[in-house]
Protein backbone atom coordinates (compact mmCIF):
# COMPACT_ATOMS: atom_id res chain seq x y z
CA UNK A 1 0.00 0.00 0.00
CA UNK A 2 2.63 2.72 1.13
CA UNK A 3 4.85 1.31 -1.93
CA UNK A 4 1.33 2.39 -4.13
CA UNK A 5 1.11 5.56 -2.81
CA UNK A 6 5.14 6.31 -2.75
CA UNK A 7 5.03 5.29 -7.05
CA UNK A 8 2.14 7.36 -7.34
CA UNK A 9 3.47 10.43 -5.32
CA UNK A 10 6.78 10.18 -7.59
CA UNK A 11 4.75 9.78 -10.98
CA UNK A 12 3.07 12.93 -9.90
CA UNK A 13 5.99 14.87 -9.19
CA UNK A 14 7.75 13.75 -12.46
CA UNK A 15 4.43 15.05 -13.73
CA UNK A 16 3.22 11.74 -15.73
CA UNK A 17 0.18 12.88 -17.44
CA UNK A 18 -2.18 9.96 -16.71
CA UNK A 19 -1.15 10.47 -13.01
CA UNK A 20 -1.62 14.50 -13.45
CA UNK A 21 -4.78 14.31 -14.88
CA UNK A 22 -6.53 11.46 -12.83
CA UNK A 23 -5.60 13.31 -9.88
CA UNK A 24 -7.08 16.25 -11.17
CA UNK A 25 -10.15 15.44 -12.33
CA UNK A 26 -11.16 13.28 -9.09
CA UNK A 27 -10.13 16.52 -7.38
CA UNK A 28 -12.37 18.01 -9.50
CA UNK A 29 -15.59 15.35 -8.69
CA UNK A 30 -14.99 15.19 -4.64
CA UNK A 31 -15.58 19.06 -5.12
CA UNK A 32 -18.23 19.13 -6.99
CA UNK A 33 -20.27 15.85 -7.02
CA UNK A 34 -21.78 16.75 -3.85
CA UNK A 35 -23.64 19.98 -5.73
CA UNK A 36 -24.57 17.11 -9.21
CA UNK A 37 -26.18 14.95 -6.33
CA UNK A 38 -28.30 18.11 -4.23
CA UNK A 39 -29.47 18.86 -8.02
CA UNK A 40 -30.67 15.72 -9.02
CA UNK A 41 -31.74 15.02 -5.51
CA UNK A 42 -33.61 18.28 -6.25
CA UNK A 43 -35.63 16.70 -9.74
CA UNK A 44 -35.67 13.31 -8.84
CA UNK A 45 -38.75 10.65 -8.05
CA UNK A 46 -38.13 7.29 -6.03
CA UNK A 47 -34.54 7.64 -5.69
CA UNK A 48 -33.42 4.99 -3.77
CA UNK A 49 -31.20 2.16 -3.24
CA UNK A 50 -28.77 1.39 -5.11
CA UNK A 51 -29.10 3.41 -7.98
CA UNK A 52 -26.66 6.29 -9.98
CA UNK A 53 -29.67 8.12 -11.03
CA UNK A 54 -33.27 8.96 -10.01
CA UNK A 55 -35.68 6.69 -12.04
CA UNK A 56 -37.99 9.45 -12.62
CA UNK A 57 -37.97 13.57 -13.20
CA UNK A 58 -40.30 15.60 -11.40
CA UNK A 59 -40.20 19.56 -10.27
CA UNK A 60 -42.77 18.16 -7.19
CA UNK A 61 -40.10 19.51 -4.72
CA UNK A 62 -39.94 22.95 -5.53
CA UNK A 63 -43.51 23.27 -5.80
CA UNK A 64 -43.43 21.61 -2.15
CA UNK A 65 -40.48 24.69 -1.06
CA UNK A 66 -42.59 27.13 -2.32
CA UNK A 67 -46.04 26.12 0.03
CA UNK A 68 -44.67 24.05 2.42
CA UNK A 69 -41.00 25.75 3.21
CA UNK A 70 -43.36 29.24 2.50
CA UNK A 71 -40.74 30.20 0.13
CA UNK A 72 -42.36 33.72 -1.44
CA UNK A 73 -42.37 35.12 2.62
CA UNK A 74 -38.66 33.30 3.28
CA UNK A 75 -37.26 34.59 -0.04
CA UNK A 76 -38.32 38.02 0.31
CA UNK A 77 -37.28 38.34 4.11
CA UNK A 78 -33.93 37.37 2.85
CA UNK A 79 -33.74 39.95 0.66
CA UNK A 80 -34.87 42.93 2.72
CA UNK A 81 -32.75 41.90 5.06
CA UNK A 82 -30.00 41.61 2.52
CA UNK A 83 -30.51 44.95 1.23
CA UNK A 84 -30.51 46.59 4.55
CA UNK A 85 -27.36 45.16 5.20
CA UNK A 86 -25.72 46.22 2.57
CA UNK A 87 -27.03 49.64 2.36
CA UNK A 88 -25.83 50.12 6.04
CA UNK A 89 -22.24 48.20 5.57
CA UNK A 90 -22.09 50.63 2.11
CA UNK A 91 -22.91 53.96 4.00
CA UNK A 92 -20.61 53.13 7.08
CA UNK A 93 -17.29 51.85 4.18
CA UNK A 94 -17.68 54.11 1.79
CA UNK A 95 -16.15 56.84 4.07
CA UNK A 96 -14.10 54.65 6.29
CA UNK A 97 -12.44 53.22 3.18
CA UNK A 98 -11.62 56.54 1.76
CA UNK A 99 -9.86 57.29 4.94
CA UNK A 100 -7.72 53.89 4.71
CA UNK A 101 -7.21 54.23 1.33
CA UNK A 102 -6.19 57.61 0.28
CA UNK A 103 -5.54 59.41 3.87
CA UNK A 104 -2.85 59.63 5.71
CA UNK A 105 -3.93 57.40 9.31
CA UNK A 106 -1.94 56.95 11.80
CA UNK A 107 -0.92 53.15 12.69
CA UNK A 108 -2.99 51.86 9.85
CA UNK A 109 -2.16 48.73 9.60
CA UNK A 110 -2.80 47.88 13.00
CA UNK A 111 -5.87 49.62 12.79
CA UNK A 112 -6.98 47.63 9.62
CA UNK A 113 -6.42 44.60 11.65
CA UNK A 114 -8.64 45.89 14.38
CA UNK A 115 -11.49 46.18 11.78
CA UNK A 116 -11.05 43.03 10.57
CA UNK A 117 -11.14 41.61 14.05
CA UNK A 118 -14.67 40.18 13.05
CA UNK A 119 -13.94 38.42 9.91
CA UNK A 120 -11.61 36.32 12.14
CA UNK A 121 -12.76 35.76 15.55
CA UNK A 122 -15.53 33.32 15.42
CA UNK A 123 -19.07 34.48 14.73
CA UNK A 124 -20.44 32.99 17.34
CA UNK A 125 -18.69 34.64 20.35
CA UNK A 126 -20.40 37.90 19.31
CA UNK A 127 -23.40 36.64 18.31
CA UNK A 128 -24.22 35.79 21.84
CA UNK A 129 -23.27 39.01 22.42
CA UNK A 130 -25.56 40.33 19.64
CA UNK A 131 -28.45 38.29 20.75
CA UNK A 132 -28.51 39.56 24.05
CA UNK A 133 -28.28 42.99 23.08
CA UNK A 134 -31.06 43.01 20.76
CA UNK A 135 -32.95 41.52 23.23
CA UNK A 136 -33.14 44.41 25.03
CA UNK A 137 -33.30 46.62 22.62
CA UNK A 138 -36.29 44.89 20.89
CA UNK A 139 -34.43 44.14 17.69
CA UNK A 140 -34.90 40.33 17.63
CA UNK A 141 -37.19 38.93 14.55
CA UNK A 142 -37.43 42.08 13.55
CA UNK A 143 -35.28 42.68 9.66
CA UNK A 144 -33.43 45.79 10.92
CA UNK A 145 -32.41 43.72 13.40
CA UNK A 146 -31.24 40.74 11.75
CA UNK A 147 -29.67 43.01 8.87
CA UNK A 148 -27.78 45.00 12.07
CA UNK A 149 -26.23 41.54 12.83
CA UNK A 150 -25.49 40.92 9.76
CA UNK A 151 -23.49 44.47 8.95
CA UNK A 152 -20.84 43.21 11.82
CA UNK A 153 -19.59 40.68 9.20
CA UNK A 154 -20.54 42.71 5.99
CA UNK A 155 -18.92 45.69 7.39
CA UNK A 156 -15.63 44.69 7.56
CA UNK A 157 -15.89 43.26 3.63
CA UNK A 158 -17.32 46.36 2.25
CA UNK A 159 -13.94 48.25 4.16
CA UNK A 160 -11.71 46.08 2.85
CA UNK A 161 -12.60 45.69 -0.84
CA UNK A 162 -13.37 49.75 -0.98
CA UNK A 163 -10.17 50.80 0.83
CA UNK A 164 -8.70 48.54 -2.00
CA UNK A 165 -10.47 50.44 -4.50
CA UNK A 166 -9.75 54.06 -3.26
CA UNK A 167 -5.62 53.10 -2.77
CA UNK A 168 -5.84 51.92 -6.56
CA UNK A 169 -7.18 55.41 -7.54
CA UNK A 170 -4.08 57.03 -9.99
CA UNK A 171 -3.80 60.81 -8.44
CA UNK A 172 -2.31 61.91 -11.82
CA UNK A 173 -5.40 60.79 -13.20
CA UNK A 174 -7.20 63.43 -11.06
CA UNK A 175 -4.33 66.26 -11.37
CA UNK A 176 -4.67 66.11 -15.43
CA UNK A 177 -8.67 66.34 -15.23
CA UNK A 178 -7.79 69.69 -12.83
CA UNK A 179 -4.84 70.59 -15.45
CA UNK A 180 -7.65 70.42 -17.78
CA UNK A 181 -9.84 72.61 -16.35
CA UNK A 182 -12.38 70.48 -14.89
CA UNK A 183 -14.41 71.79 -11.99
CA UNK A 184 -14.19 69.52 -8.73
CA UNK A 185 -17.74 68.52 -9.31
CA UNK A 186 -17.29 67.05 -12.69
CA UNK A 187 -13.90 65.40 -11.88
CA UNK A 188 -15.69 63.41 -9.19
CA UNK A 189 -18.94 62.80 -11.94
CA UNK A 190 -16.38 61.90 -14.39
CA UNK A 191 -13.28 60.91 -13.47
CA UNK A 192 -13.77 59.93 -9.91
CA UNK A 193 -16.96 58.23 -10.06
CA UNK A 194 -16.57 55.78 -13.13
CA UNK A 195 -13.22 54.84 -12.34
CA UNK A 196 -14.38 53.68 -8.50
CA UNK A 197 -17.62 52.41 -9.74
CA UNK A 198 -16.70 48.82 -10.24
CA UNK A 199 -15.18 48.66 -6.94
CA UNK A 200 -18.21 49.86 -5.05
CA UNK A 201 -20.30 47.59 -6.93
CA UNK A 202 -17.97 45.03 -6.49
CA UNK A 203 -18.47 45.68 -2.29
CA UNK A 204 -21.98 45.40 -2.75
CA UNK A 205 -21.85 42.28 -4.76
CA UNK A 206 -19.91 40.83 -1.90
CA UNK A 207 -21.54 42.23 1.11
CA UNK A 208 -24.76 41.36 -0.70
CA UNK A 209 -23.93 37.71 -0.92
CA UNK A 210 -22.29 37.69 2.35
CA UNK A 211 -25.57 38.69 4.06
CA UNK A 212 -27.53 36.06 2.18
CA UNK A 213 -25.48 33.14 2.87
CA UNK A 214 -25.43 34.18 6.16
CA UNK A 215 -26.09 31.52 8.76
CA UNK A 216 -24.95 32.10 12.46
CA UNK A 217 -25.90 35.50 13.14
CA UNK A 218 -29.24 34.67 11.62
CA UNK A 219 -29.67 31.98 13.83
CA UNK A 220 -28.61 33.88 16.74
CA UNK A 221 -31.43 36.97 15.88
CA UNK A 222 -33.92 35.58 13.80
CA UNK A 223 -37.41 34.57 15.19
CA UNK A 224 -41.22 33.20 13.36
CA UNK A 225 -41.28 36.51 11.04
CA UNK A 226 -37.36 36.64 9.57
CA UNK A 227 -37.00 33.26 8.79
CA UNK A 228 -33.97 33.53 6.19
CA UNK A 229 -33.04 31.27 3.31
CA UNK A 230 -30.05 29.93 5.14
CA UNK A 231 -32.11 29.21 8.35
CA UNK A 232 -35.15 27.69 6.54
CA UNK A 233 -32.73 24.96 5.04
CA UNK A 234 -31.23 24.59 8.02
CA UNK A 235 -34.57 23.73 9.43
CA UNK A 236 -35.30 21.44 6.87
CA UNK A 237 -32.61 19.24 7.18
CA UNK A 238 -33.68 18.83 10.41
CA UNK A 239 -37.62 18.03 9.33
CA UNK A 240 -35.70 15.31 7.24
CA UNK A 241 -37.54 15.85 3.83
CA UNK A 242 -33.66 15.65 1.51
CA UNK A 243 -35.91 16.07 -1.50
CA UNK A 244 -37.29 19.32 -0.12
CA UNK A 245 -34.07 20.88 1.34
CA UNK A 246 -31.77 19.90 -2.04
CA UNK A 247 -34.67 22.09 -4.21
CA UNK A 248 -34.40 25.21 -0.91
CA UNK A 249 -30.45 24.55 -1.68
CA UNK A 250 -30.63 24.98 -5.07
CA UNK A 251 -32.36 28.18 -4.46
CA UNK A 252 -30.09 28.78 -1.96
CA UNK A 253 -27.04 29.24 -4.27
CA UNK A 254 -27.73 30.76 -7.48
CA UNK A 255 -25.79 34.31 -6.18
CA UNK A 256 -23.07 32.58 -5.03
CA UNK A 257 -22.58 31.11 -8.35
CA UNK A 258 -23.15 34.45 -9.71
CA UNK A 259 -20.35 36.09 -7.41
CA UNK A 260 -18.07 32.50 -8.21
CA UNK A 261 -17.85 34.14 -11.25
CA UNK A 262 -16.67 37.61 -11.00
CA UNK A 263 -14.14 36.54 -8.55
CA UNK A 264 -12.59 34.62 -11.05
CA UNK A 265 -12.54 37.07 -13.94
CA UNK A 266 -11.91 40.18 -11.65
CA UNK A 267 -10.57 39.63 -8.36
CA UNK A 268 -7.27 37.90 -7.21
CA UNK A 269 -8.51 34.90 -5.25
CA UNK A 270 -5.68 35.35 -2.88
CA UNK A 271 -7.08 39.38 -1.99
CA UNK A 272 -10.43 37.11 -0.70
CA UNK A 273 -8.92 35.06 2.09
CA UNK A 274 -7.79 36.41 4.87
CA UNK A 275 -7.87 39.76 4.40
CA UNK A 276 -4.91 41.08 6.06
CA UNK A 277 -3.27 42.60 3.92
CA UNK A 278 0.13 41.67 4.65
CA UNK A 279 0.13 43.55 7.92
CA UNK B 1 -1.28 77.96 10.17
CA UNK B 2 0.54 74.54 9.01
CA UNK B 3 -0.15 73.18 12.77
CA UNK B 4 -3.78 74.35 12.23
CA UNK B 5 -4.76 72.47 9.10
CA UNK B 6 -3.30 69.48 10.20
CA UNK B 7 -5.39 69.20 13.21
CA UNK B 8 -8.03 70.15 10.33
CA UNK B 9 -6.75 67.47 8.58
CA UNK B 10 -6.70 65.08 11.22
CA UNK B 11 -10.56 65.92 12.55
CA UNK B 12 -11.46 65.08 8.86
CA UNK B 13 -9.70 61.64 9.09
CA UNK B 14 -11.11 60.85 12.22
CA UNK B 15 -14.65 62.09 10.58
CA UNK B 16 -14.19 59.67 8.11
CA UNK B 17 -12.92 56.88 10.18
CA UNK B 18 -15.79 57.12 12.27
CA UNK B 19 -18.98 55.42 10.78
CA UNK B 20 -16.65 52.10 10.17
CA UNK B 21 -15.37 52.54 13.90
CA UNK B 22 -18.76 52.83 15.05
CA UNK B 23 -19.89 49.49 13.15
CA UNK B 24 -16.76 48.07 14.63
CA UNK B 25 -17.62 49.12 18.76
CA UNK B 26 -21.12 49.22 18.45
CA UNK B 27 -21.35 45.51 16.61
CA UNK B 28 -18.48 43.84 17.64
CA UNK B 29 -16.75 45.26 20.59
CA UNK B 30 -19.38 45.60 22.21
CA UNK B 31 -21.19 42.93 22.01
CA UNK B 32 -17.72 40.87 23.06
CA UNK B 33 -17.72 42.92 26.36
CA UNK B 34 -22.03 41.93 26.71
CA UNK B 35 -20.22 38.37 26.35
CA UNK B 36 -17.27 38.54 28.55
CA UNK B 37 -19.82 40.16 31.45
CA UNK B 38 -22.26 37.71 30.59
CA UNK B 39 -20.04 34.66 31.28
CA UNK B 40 -18.64 36.01 34.89
CA UNK B 41 -22.09 36.26 35.86
CA UNK B 42 -23.79 33.78 37.94
CA UNK B 43 -26.42 31.62 35.26
CA UNK B 44 -29.79 33.65 35.33
CA UNK B 45 -28.82 36.28 37.14
CA UNK B 46 -28.17 40.05 35.87
CA UNK B 47 -26.19 41.18 39.01
CA UNK B 48 -22.61 39.47 40.76
CA UNK B 49 -19.57 38.02 39.50
CA UNK B 50 -18.02 34.84 39.64
CA UNK B 51 -15.70 32.91 37.62
CA UNK B 52 -18.03 29.34 38.59
CA UNK B 53 -18.87 29.82 34.85
CA UNK B 54 -15.48 28.92 33.87
CA UNK B 55 -14.46 26.81 36.32
CA UNK B 56 -17.86 24.30 35.71
CA UNK B 57 -16.73 24.29 32.02
CA UNK B 58 -12.82 23.28 32.79
CA UNK B 59 -13.64 20.84 35.33
CA UNK B 60 -17.08 19.33 33.32
CA UNK B 61 -15.21 15.74 31.93
CA UNK B 62 -16.93 16.87 28.38
CA UNK B 63 -14.44 19.85 28.32
CA UNK B 64 -11.78 17.80 27.90
CA UNK B 65 -13.84 15.82 25.07
CA UNK B 66 -14.62 19.36 23.15
CA UNK B 67 -11.45 20.85 23.29
CA UNK B 68 -9.97 17.51 22.51
CA UNK B 69 -12.17 16.97 19.37
CA UNK B 70 -11.85 20.84 18.15
CA UNK B 71 -8.17 20.41 18.26
CA UNK B 72 -8.09 17.09 17.04
CA UNK B 73 -10.56 18.57 13.72
CA UNK B 74 -8.29 21.67 13.21
CA UNK B 75 -5.34 19.97 13.31
CA UNK B 76 -6.18 17.10 11.11
CA UNK B 77 -8.24 19.28 8.47
CA UNK B 78 -5.37 21.88 8.06
CA UNK B 79 -2.07 18.94 7.56
CA UNK B 80 -4.60 16.98 4.92
CA UNK B 81 -5.26 20.22 3.43
CA UNK B 82 -1.55 21.14 3.10
CA UNK B 83 -0.95 17.41 1.54
CA UNK B 84 -3.74 18.19 -0.78
CA UNK B 85 -2.97 22.07 -2.07
CA UNK B 86 0.79 21.41 -2.32
CA UNK B 87 0.67 18.53 -5.40
CA UNK B 88 -2.59 20.63 -6.57
CA UNK B 89 -0.39 23.52 -6.55
CA UNK B 90 2.62 22.06 -7.97
CA UNK B 91 0.70 20.89 -10.94
CA UNK B 92 -1.58 24.24 -11.77
CA UNK B 93 1.46 25.84 -11.81
CA UNK B 94 2.44 24.26 -15.01
CA UNK B 95 -1.00 25.29 -16.71
CA UNK B 96 -2.71 21.68 -17.69
CA UNK B 97 -5.05 21.41 -19.89
CA UNK B 98 -8.47 23.19 -18.25
CA UNK B 99 -6.65 24.31 -15.38
CA UNK B 100 -8.60 27.60 -14.75
CA UNK B 101 -11.75 25.27 -14.53
CA UNK B 102 -9.68 23.67 -11.57
CA UNK B 103 -9.17 27.08 -10.48
CA UNK B 104 -12.62 27.34 -10.08
CA UNK B 105 -12.86 24.87 -8.48
CA UNK B 106 -10.87 25.65 -5.56
CA UNK B 107 -13.00 28.37 -4.92
CA UNK B 108 -15.87 26.77 -4.58
CA UNK B 109 -15.88 25.56 -0.86
CA UNK B 110 -15.34 28.99 0.26
CA UNK B 111 -18.25 30.65 -2.01
CA UNK B 112 -21.16 29.03 -1.61
CA UNK B 113 -22.65 28.46 1.74
CA UNK B 114 -21.82 25.97 4.42
CA UNK B 115 -25.15 25.01 4.78
CA UNK B 116 -25.44 23.63 1.07
CA UNK B 117 -21.90 22.12 1.12
CA UNK B 118 -22.72 20.02 4.16
CA UNK B 119 -25.95 18.55 2.82
CA UNK B 120 -24.78 17.55 -0.43
CA UNK B 121 -21.40 16.15 0.85
CA UNK B 122 -23.78 13.83 3.50
CA UNK B 123 -25.87 12.92 0.27
CA UNK B 124 -22.35 12.13 -1.43
CA UNK B 125 -20.67 10.14 1.61
CA UNK B 126 -24.17 8.53 2.38
CA UNK B 127 -24.64 4.85 2.83
CA UNK B 128 -26.26 4.88 -0.78
CA UNK B 129 -24.34 8.09 -2.12
CA UNK B 130 -22.28 7.80 -5.18
CA UNK B 131 -18.77 7.16 -2.93
CA UNK B 132 -20.46 3.27 -1.50
CA UNK B 133 -22.01 2.71 -4.54
CA UNK B 134 -18.64 3.29 -6.71
CA UNK B 135 -17.56 1.09 -3.84
CA UNK B 136 -19.75 -1.67 -3.92
CA UNK B 137 -20.34 -1.75 -7.66
CA UNK B 138 -16.93 -0.93 -9.07
CA UNK B 139 -14.13 -1.93 -6.32
CA UNK B 140 -16.69 -5.11 -5.32
CA UNK B 141 -16.92 -4.13 -1.70
CA UNK B 142 -18.95 -6.09 0.72
CA UNK B 143 -20.75 -3.80 2.23
CA UNK B 144 -20.75 -0.27 2.20
CA UNK B 145 -18.62 1.94 4.69
CA UNK B 146 -20.38 4.19 7.27
CA UNK B 147 -18.83 7.87 6.88
CA UNK B 148 -21.47 10.23 7.59
CA UNK B 149 -21.82 11.09 11.62
CA UNK B 150 -18.30 9.41 12.12
CA UNK B 151 -15.15 11.09 12.67
CA UNK B 152 -13.45 10.31 9.56
CA UNK B 153 -16.29 11.57 7.65
CA UNK B 154 -15.98 15.03 9.33
CA UNK B 155 -12.61 15.17 8.69
CA UNK B 156 -13.07 14.99 4.90
CA UNK B 157 -16.24 17.22 5.46
CA UNK B 158 -13.93 20.00 6.94
CA UNK B 159 -11.05 19.63 4.29
CA UNK B 160 -13.63 19.77 1.73
CA UNK B 161 -14.74 23.54 3.58
CA UNK B 162 -11.58 24.44 4.24
CA UNK B 163 -8.54 23.50 2.03
CA UNK B 164 -9.08 26.41 -0.14
CA UNK B 165 -7.46 28.92 2.08
CA UNK B 166 -3.82 26.80 2.00
CA UNK B 167 -4.38 26.34 -2.28
CA UNK B 168 -4.69 29.70 -2.69
CA UNK B 169 -1.76 31.01 -0.69
CA UNK B 170 0.07 28.14 -2.08
CA UNK B 171 -0.80 28.41 -5.95
CA UNK B 172 -0.02 32.59 -5.41
CA UNK B 173 2.66 31.89 -3.60
CA UNK B 174 4.43 29.27 -6.11
CA UNK B 175 3.48 31.17 -9.22
CA UNK B 176 5.26 34.20 -7.38
CA UNK B 177 8.47 32.09 -7.45
CA UNK B 178 11.23 32.13 -10.13
CA UNK B 179 11.84 29.44 -11.93
CA UNK B 180 15.40 30.51 -12.12
CA UNK B 181 16.42 28.79 -8.86
CA UNK B 182 14.74 25.74 -9.87
CA UNK B 183 16.85 25.98 -12.98
CA UNK B 184 19.88 26.10 -11.09
CA UNK B 185 19.57 23.73 -9.08
CA UNK B 186 18.12 21.53 -12.54
CA UNK B 187 21.62 22.26 -13.90
CA UNK B 188 23.67 21.51 -11.25
CA UNK B 189 22.29 18.14 -11.55
CA UNK B 190 19.82 17.55 -8.91
CA UNK B 191 16.82 15.12 -9.61
CA UNK B 192 13.25 16.79 -9.76
CA UNK B 193 12.49 14.99 -5.90
CA UNK B 194 15.18 17.33 -4.57
CA UNK B 195 14.66 20.10 -6.38
CA UNK B 196 11.00 19.77 -4.99
CA UNK B 197 12.46 19.31 -1.82
CA UNK B 198 15.66 21.47 -0.99
CA UNK B 199 14.60 24.45 -3.19
CA UNK B 200 11.01 24.44 -3.93
CA UNK B 201 9.53 23.60 -0.79
CA UNK B 202 11.69 25.86 1.31
CA UNK B 203 11.12 29.06 -0.94
CA UNK B 204 7.24 28.35 -0.73
CA UNK B 205 7.03 27.58 2.91
CA UNK B 206 5.76 30.84 4.13
CA UNK B 207 2.71 30.76 1.50
CA UNK B 208 2.17 27.26 2.31
CA UNK B 209 2.39 28.05 6.30
CA UNK B 210 0.08 31.45 6.12
CA UNK B 211 -2.66 29.33 4.76
CA UNK B 212 -2.71 26.83 6.68
CA UNK B 213 -3.46 29.09 9.73
CA UNK B 214 -5.74 30.50 8.22
CA UNK B 215 -7.27 27.01 7.60
CA UNK B 216 -6.66 26.25 11.03
CA UNK B 217 -8.68 28.97 12.32
CA UNK B 218 -11.77 28.42 10.10
CA UNK B 219 -11.85 24.96 10.85
CA UNK B 220 -11.22 25.81 14.78
CA UNK B 221 -14.69 28.06 14.39
CA UNK B 222 -16.57 25.75 12.51
CA UNK B 223 -20.38 25.99 13.02
CA UNK B 224 -22.72 24.88 10.40
CA UNK B 225 -20.89 22.06 9.10
CA UNK B 226 -19.81 20.43 12.40
CA UNK B 227 -23.80 21.36 13.21
CA UNK B 228 -25.55 19.69 10.50
CA UNK B 229 -22.94 16.85 9.68
CA UNK B 230 -21.50 16.35 13.40
CA UNK B 231 -23.92 14.23 15.00
CA UNK B 232 -22.46 12.91 18.25
CA UNK B 233 -19.78 14.89 17.45
CA UNK B 234 -19.88 18.60 18.92
CA UNK B 235 -16.66 20.68 18.58
CA UNK B 236 -16.55 24.20 20.77
CA UNK B 237 -18.60 26.09 18.68
CA UNK B 238 -21.54 23.90 18.39
CA UNK B 239 -20.97 22.56 22.21
CA UNK B 240 -21.60 27.01 22.77
CA UNK B 241 -25.14 27.12 20.64
CA UNK B 242 -26.55 23.80 21.83
CA UNK B 243 -26.06 25.77 25.87
CA UNK B 244 -28.94 27.96 24.70
CA UNK B 245 -30.24 25.70 21.79
CA UNK B 246 -30.67 22.67 23.96
CA UNK B 247 -31.04 23.82 27.53
CA UNK B 248 -34.61 25.53 28.49
CA UNK B 249 -34.16 28.13 30.26
CA UNK B 250 -31.06 28.92 28.03
CA UNK B 251 -27.58 28.56 29.29
CA UNK B 252 -25.88 32.01 28.48
CA UNK B 253 -23.82 31.87 31.20
CA UNK B 254 -21.94 28.86 30.55
CA UNK B 255 -22.03 29.57 26.79
CA UNK B 256 -20.38 32.78 27.02
CA UNK B 257 -18.31 31.53 29.28
CA UNK B 258 -17.44 29.22 26.48
CA UNK B 259 -17.41 31.45 23.65
CA UNK B 260 -14.67 33.57 25.76
CA UNK B 261 -12.74 30.49 25.81
CA UNK B 262 -13.02 30.06 22.42
CA UNK B 263 -12.32 33.95 20.73
CA UNK B 264 -9.11 34.04 23.31
CA UNK B 265 -7.79 30.92 21.85
CA UNK B 266 -8.47 32.51 18.28
CA UNK B 267 -6.60 35.65 19.29
CA UNK B 268 -3.43 33.55 20.19
CA UNK B 269 -4.14 31.92 16.79
CA UNK B 270 -4.19 34.59 15.20
CA UNK B 271 -0.85 36.22 16.26
CA UNK B 272 0.91 33.65 15.54
CA UNK B 273 -0.79 34.37 12.03
CA UNK B 274 0.71 37.93 11.72
CA UNK B 275 3.83 36.37 12.85
CA UNK B 276 4.41 34.29 10.44
CA UNK B 277 3.35 36.82 7.72
CA UNK B 278 6.07 39.35 9.22
CA UNK B 279 8.68 36.70 8.94
CA UNK B 280 10.42 37.97 5.85
CA UNK B 281 10.90 35.20 3.05
CA UNK B 282 13.39 32.22 3.72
Amino acid sequence: MTALAKRYWHALINQKKLFVYTFLWSFFLWITSPFLIILLKSVGRNWFGKKWLPPELTLDWYKWALTIANIPQVLSNTLIIAAIAVTISTLLALPTGWALGRRKVPAKEVLTSIILLPRMIPPIAYALGIAQIFYRLHLVDTHLGVALAHVAICAPYAILVLSSTFEGLDERVLEAAAVCGASQLRTFFHVTLPLVLPGILSSIIFTFTTSYNEFTLTLMTYGPHTITLPVRTYLAVGEGYWEVTSALSIILIIPSLFVLFMVQRQVQPEKLVGGFKGV
Amino acid sequence: MSHFTNKRQNLITFLLLSPGLAGFFGLFFYPMLVTLFRSLRPEGQTSGWTLGNYAAFLSDPDFRRIIWLTFFLAITSTLLSILLSVPLALLLRRKPVGHRLFRLTILVPITVPGLIGALGLLLFWGSRGWFNLLLLQVFRFKAPLTINYTLTGLVIFYVWHYFSYTAITTLSTLEGLDPAFEEAARVAGATPWQVLRYVVIPLIMPGILSGSVLTFMAAFGAFSIPLITGGNYRPLSVAIYKQIGIFIPARWSAASAMAMIMAALQVVFLIFYMRILRRPMA
